[in-house]
C-alpha cells in the first residue's frame, strides 16, 4: 500500500455533543499518535460554584449540559445532601428515578437515532436519513417527545429543569398529572423494542476490546442515584472512595483532564459497563428483548452500544411506568437544609455513564470547593484507545472512509464533550515511516 | 391561532444567550414566551401542535452586533451558510428535518439578533444587549392582543 503521506481533516465533527479535536496520525501502517482534545466547561463551572451557597449548586450545574441537566442536578444534590448529612424520604428518592427515566429516554433516543443511527445506515447526518426513512425519525422524535413531556412534568419545563432541590424537590407532581403519560409510556415501550430490533438489524464492525467497565451498582435497582461503584476488575467502592481509586493526568494536549483507574489506566462508562454489570437489574421485558436480539453480557464490541441504549430506552420506559403506577406524593417533598460544614461526594448515572460530584461546604453552607467529573472526561482516554486499534484496522481505507469510521468510533460513546456546544475538529494525518 | 414563543441559547455562552433574554424580557411584560437550548430534536417535539411560532435565536452573518434579521415562512428560508447560536445542529436542521416530517406549523417567524462573543461566560455584548430590549418590545407590541388572550385561555 501507499506510503504516501495522507491526512485527514473533518473540521467539523457532528452529531457529538460537544467543542473540541481529534488528532490521528498514521505513520505507514501504524497509529503513531492519537489525541482527542476537549475543551471542558466543568472546569469553569467548578470555579463558578466558590463562593455560592450550596442550594444553588442544582441549579447551576443543570445550566452545564442541555441534553442531560438532571443527571448534574442528581449528582449535585445527592453529593450536598451527604456533606449535609440529610436523609430523604423514599417516595422523593422513588420520583428522583422517575425524573431520570426522563432524562434516559430523551438522550437515547436523540443519540440512538439521530446521532448514530446515520453513521450504519451511511448517512451524513439525520436530516439525510429522515428523507429516506421518514418513519424511524417519527419513531425517535415520539420517544423524544415522551421523555421530554415527563421531563416539564418532573422538572418544571423542559430544559434547565428547575424544581429538583437539596433536601427533595420544591414541587412534586400530582398523582393525576403523572397518569396523564402512562398511554404514552405504553406506546414508548412498544416503540422502545421496536427499536432494539431496528439497532440489532444495523451491521457492526468486528471490533472487541478488553474493557474495564465501571458503572454503579445497587443490590436491588438497575442503577441511576444509587449504588456501590463496581468494574469487572474488583473495583467494589463507595462515591467517597472515588478519588482513592481514580485519578486525573494533565496530557499536554487536552484542556480536559484524563481520568484513569490508578494503576490500571482507561476504563468505560455508560451504557455498555451498566448492561455488562447489571443486566440481571433490568425488566423482564428489556431482558428478553435483549435475549431475543442474542445481546449478551459481556458486550465488548463499542459500536453494539447503540443496542444496548435501545435495551436501556425499554428500561427506562417500563421503569417510569412502574414508579408512576405505584406513585403517592411524599408527604414532604422537601426537608429543611440547615447550613452545616462538611464535604459530600456522589456518583449517578447520566446517560453517557457515571458524574462525579464532590463539594466541600463551610458553615454558612457556602461551596469551598467543587470537583466534577463527568462520563466524557471519564471516556476521553478510553476512546483514544479505542481509535489507536481501530484506526490500524482502517489504515488501507480511502481517508474519507477511514475518517467517517473514526468518527462513528468516537460517536460509540456518545460523547458530550463540553455539555454546551458542539464543535469538534477529526484530523487523520498519515505520513511516511 | 395558537402561538408558541421560544427563545434559544444558551446564557453561559455569552452572546448565544440573547435568545433566552428576549423570552426572559417577554415574559417580565406579561407574554408567554419559553426557553429551549435550540437543539434540533427539543424544538421539533414541540412544534406539531402549534399554528404559529415565534423563535428568537442568536445568529452570525457577519453583520453588526445587535443587528435583528427577521425570516419568516414555514420552513423560513434562513440564508445559507447562517451560524444559528453555537450548536452545529439547531434551527435551520430543525426546519428541514421538520419540512421531511411534515410537522412544520402554519406560520413561522424567526428574529435573529447578531451576536459578537460566543465564549464561555454571562457577559452580553451591549449592543446585543440593546438589541434584546428592542426586540422584546417589538415582539409585545406586535403581538400583545394575542398573545395575552391565550394566556389568559391557558391560564383558564
Amino acid at each position: 500500500m501507499s506510503r504516501a503521506a495522507r491526512t485527514i481533516r473533518v473540521d467539523t465533527l457532528a452529531r457529538v455533543e460537544g467543542e473540541g479535536a481529534m488528532h490521528i496520525n498514521l505513520v505507514g501502517e501504524r497509529v503513531a499518535d492519537v489525541k482527542l482534545r476537549i475543551y471542558e466547561p466543568p472546569r469553569f463551572f467548578e470555579a463558578f460554584l466558590r463562593g455560592r451557597h450550596f442550594s444553588e449548586v442544582a441549579d447551576i450545574t443543570a445550566r452545564i449540559c442541555g441534553i442531560c441537566p438532571i443527571a448534574y442536578q442528581m449528582s449535585a444534590i445527592h453529593a450536598v445532601e451527604r456533606a449535609l448529612g440529610l436523609r430523604i424520604d423514599p417516595a422523593v428518592r422513588l420520583l428522583r428515578r422517575l425524573f431520570y427515566c426522563g432524562e434516559w429516554i430523551e438522550s437515547h433516543a436523540l443519540h440512538v437515532y439521530m446521532l448514530h443511527a446515520p453513521d450504519f445506515l451511511g448517512y451524513q447526518d439525520a436530516i439525510a436519513m429522515a428523507k429516506d426513512h421518514p418513519e424511524v425519525a417519527q419513531r425517535a422524535l415520539r420517544l423524544k417527545k415522551i421523555g421530554n413531556h415527563l421531563v416539564a412534568l418532573m422538572g418544571g419545563r423542559e430544559i434547565h429543569p428547575i424544581s429538583a432541590a437539596v433536601g427533595g424537590f420544591y414541587k412534586v407532581p400530582r398523582p393525576e398529572q403523572l397518569r396523564t403519560l402512562v398511554e404514552d409510556l405504553k406506546r414508548a415501550v412498544d416503540a422502545s423494542i421496536e427499536t432494539v430490533k431496528f439497532a440489532a438489524g444495523l451491521e457492526f464492525p468486528d471490533f472487541e476490546q478488553d474493557y474495564e467497565f465501571v458503572a454503579l451498582r445497587h443490590p436491588d435497582e438497575y442503577p441511576f442515584n444509587e449504588g456501590r461503584l463496581v468494574s469487572n476488575r474488583g473495583l467494589d467502592i463507595d462515591a467517597a472512595e472515588y478519588e482513592d481509586h481514580f485519578t486525573e493526568l494533565h496530557v499536554k494536549h487536552a484542556n480536559a483532564l484524563h481520568s484513569v483507574v490508578r494503576g490500571r489506566g482507561s476504563y468505560l462508562v455508560g451504557p455498555m459497563a451498566r448492561f455488562n454489570l447489571n443486566s440481571d437489574k433490568l425488566t423482564p421485558q428489556a431482558k428478553q428483548v435483549a435475549a431475543d436480539v442474542k445481546l449478551n453480557p459481556p458486550v465488548r464490541n463499542p459500536f453494539r452500544s447503540i443496542i444496548v441504549r435501545a435495551v436501556e430506552l425499554v428500561f427506562a420506559c417500563e421503569e417510569a411506568l412502574r414508579i408512576i403506577e405505584q406513585y403517592e406524593p411524599p408527604s414532604q417533598p422537601r426537608v429543611d437544609a440547615p447550613n452545616r460544614a462538611g464535604v459530600g461526594q456522589a456518583i449517578t448515572e447520566a446517560p453517557r455513564g457515571i458524574l462525579y460530584h464532590r463539594y466541600a461546604i463551610d458553615e454558612k453552607g457556602l461551596i469551598v470547593t467543587a470537583k466534577i467529573v463527568p462520563p466524557t472526561s471519564q471516556n476521553q482516554k478510553r476512546i483514544e484507545d479505542d481509535l489507536r486499534e481501530y484506526a490500524a484496522r482502517l489504515v488501507a481505507w480511502p481517508l474519507d472512509e477511514a475518517t467517517w469510521k473514526c468518527e462513528q468510533a468516537i460517536r460509540n460513546y456518545d460523547p458530550c464533550i463540553s455539555c454546551a456546544t458542539h464543535f469538534l475538529k477529526l484530523t487523520v494525518s498519515r505520513e511516511e515511516r | 391561532m395558537k402561538t408558541r414563543i421560544i427563545g434559544c441559547g444558551n446564557l453561559q455562552r455569552m452572546d448565544d444567550g440573547a435568545g433566552v433574554l428576549v423570552a426572559q424580557r417577554l415574559r417580565e411584560l406579561g407574554i408567554l414566551a419559553e426557553v429551549q437550548s435550540g437543539g434540533t430534536f427539543e424544538l421539533l417535539a414541540g412544534w406539531d401542535d402549534n399554528e404559529r411560532l415565534i423563535l428568537i435565536d442568536a445568529v452570525r452573518t457577519g453583520a453588526p452586533a445587535g443587528t435583528i434579521h427577521v425570516w419568516e415562512g414555514s420552513p423560513p428560508q434562513l440564508p445559507h451558510a447562517t451560524h444559528f447560536s453555537s450548536h452545529g445542529f439547531g434551527l435551520a436542521e430543525a426546519f428541514r428535518l421538520g419540512q421531511i416530517l411534515n410537522c412544520l406549523p402554519e406560520r413561522i417567524t424567526v428574529f435573529g439578533i447578531e451576536g459578537d462573543q460566543f465564549g464561555m461566560g454571562e457577559q452580553v455584548s451591549p449592543d446585543v444587549l440593546t438589541a434584546t430590549e428592542r426586540l422584546a418590545q417589538q415582539i409585545a407590541k406586535e403581538f400583545a392582543s394575542d398573545l395575552q388572550q391565550e394566556a389568559v385561555q391557558l391560564a383558564e
